[in-house]
């Protein structure tokens, strides 16, 4: 009896340092994922991560969706963090939730696409939209935003929920419903299995159509733009400003690039941000991508070199809109592109 | 499977943005206090805040809740001296900005990662170098605010 109790709490020593070396799931949480979902799971830029959100989903589905996140919709994938730490994060959810990984087969289900569209139309389509991609603008709750669900319904056609979700799971979902987020239980309302398979088969369609529709990437843009202007400081100053104003923007008071960080007596005042926006269009920006504010207001920053040269600088919005993993923004700003560079041939003619 | 095989092999074409292009934090904490944290943390650092840009007034007309949302314009002045003169280009992202933004009594934070620029200056050692010294920087202040909110956990996950 005695040796056998050494045993075990040699056994347990030994096992000690393993345990204390696995990663910490809140830990990660927090780093990774609390900005968006929330310390507790409320949800907020990212969908909630509550009990009823987590209880029909696999712990697979969890894994695949850290991994590739959801491209083009805010969701970032965390291709480099380690099995462990995966493991950790949904260890620590499901701890939080109180909920177990439900399994599915993932044997595919069969379904006829053509019924399901028919289905998806009469049943799904108001909230998850034509295309899958769901309801309005944006993601999640943004900014606290009034919206007339309480979360956003999630895009069932993102390659990366179609990647993660498997063919028994979804069915699963659309048969008991989402009561918190206001999803009804499909399966008490009249739809039979075959109906579900269809509906499931037709997600499926969506997937394939969204994933062609992605803007191309961007990976070789340059960060910047730089114009040499044919005109003087001050000269190429005002007519950026007139161009500002004929393409509908409002100018904001000019700041000199140094303001704020240097002595106002030492400022380079041959360095100018000419700063511009449209306040419809800013809150519209905001609403599709809430963290928009660290690349905002518009701006073409003028300077005289010390040969007397004076260029333009402006950011290269096609490169700036990927790196917040949002779509929308990545067309909206492809069409600020095009606004900036006619402001800069306007000014510079 | 055959399904979700052509799904995961759609999902390697589409690509998702990493997750390191933004620095983001959630302070469990009004906006308006964390914000005041955020500015003594930016000056402790060494850095100026050049400039506050007040984004939410009106925002209640375009359909929002929220009811603070402020970008900090933040710099060393004779970084920005130096860095327009040999890489005018960079002028385009100086000074650096925080948008700190209210949602639901807390506070999220959010700024371009500066290592996200390393890969447009892949031969410039000394911009890695200035980008590597901004990121940790802005980690210290987070980890200071974290800090004023009492949240340990959150202190230690930005170490």
């Amino acid at each position: 009896m005695f040796v056998r109790r050494i045993l075990i709490a040699a056994g347990l020593l030994a096992l000690a340092p393993l345990a204390s070396a696995l990663p910490d799931g809140r830990e990660l949480y927090v780093k990774h994922c609390n900005a968006c979902h929330q310390t507790e799971g409320a949800g907020g830029i990212g969908l909630p991560l509550t009990g009823t959100k987590l209880h029909d989903v696999s712990d697979a589905y969890l894994i695949d969706s850290i991994r590739n996140g959801r491209p083009g919709r805010v969701m970032p994938a965390f291709q480099e963090m380690s099995d462990a730490q995966v493991n950790a994060i949904v260890r620590f959810l499901r701890e939080r939730s109180g909920t177990q990984s439900a399994e599915f087969d993932p044997a595919p289900l069969d379904g006829d696409a053509g019924r399901g569209e028919q289905l998806f139309a009469n049943n799904c389509i108001a909230c998850h939209g034509e295309d899958g991609t769901g309801e309005g603008k944006g993601t999640g709750v943004t900014l606290s935003r009034e919206r007339s669900f309480l979360v956003m319904p999630p895009a069932i056609s993102n390659p990366g929920f179609q990647a993660a979700a498997s063919d028994r799971q979804i069915r699963q979902i659309i048969r008991v419903g989402r009561e918190q987020s206001g999803m009804p239980a499909f399966g008490k309302q009249g739809l039979s299995e075959q109906d579900l398979n269809d509906l499931v088969a037709y997600v499926r369609v969506l997937g394939e159509r969204a994933a062609e529709s992605r803007p191309e990437p961007v990976s070789d843009g340059e960060l910047s733009h730089v114009y040499e202007s044919p005109y003087d400081f001050e000269t190429t100053v005002n007519n950026v400003k007139q161009a500002i104003v004929g393409a509908n923007f409002r100018n904001f008071p000019d700041r000199y690039l140094e303001q704020g960080m240097i002595d106002e007596f030492s400022v380079n005042k041959r360095q100018v941000g000419i700063r511009f926006c449209n306040f419809k269009e800013l809150y519209g920006m905001i609403a599709i991508e809430p963290r928009l504010g660290v690349v905002l207001p518009c701006r073409v920053t003028i300077m005289e070199r010390e040969d007397g040269q004076v260029i333009l600088v402006t950011p290269n919005l096609n490169v700036v809109s990927r790196w917040f993993n949002n779509d929308e923004l990545v067309d909206l700003w492809a069409g600020m592109e095009e606004i900036f560079t006619e402001i800069i041939e306007e000014a510079t003619l | 499977m055959l399904r979700k095989l052509i799904a995961a092999a759609l999902l390697l074409l589409a690509g998702s943005a990493s997750a390191d292009t933004m620095l983001m934090t959630r302070v469990m904490m009004k906006a308006e206090i964390a914000f005041e944290y955020l500015v003594t943390s930016i000056e402790e650092h060494g850095y100026s805040v050049a400039h506050v840009q007040t984004c939410d007034t009106g925002m209640g007309d375009f359909g929002y809740k929220s009811d603070f949302y402020r970008v900090v314009f933040f710099g060393k002045g004779e970084e920005v001296r130096s860095i327009s003169k040999t890489h005018p280009e960079f002028a385009a992202y100086m000074p650096m900005k925080i948008a700190v933004v209210a949602e639901r009594g807390e506070t999220v934070m959010s700024v371009v990662n500066p290592l996200t620029f390393n890969q447009y200056y892949p031969d410039d050692e000394k911009m890695k170098v200035q980008f590597g010294r901004w990121y940790n920087d802005i980690q210290s202040m987070f980890r200071d605010v974290q800090k004023a909110a009492g949240d340990k956990v959150a202190v230690a996950s930005l170490d």
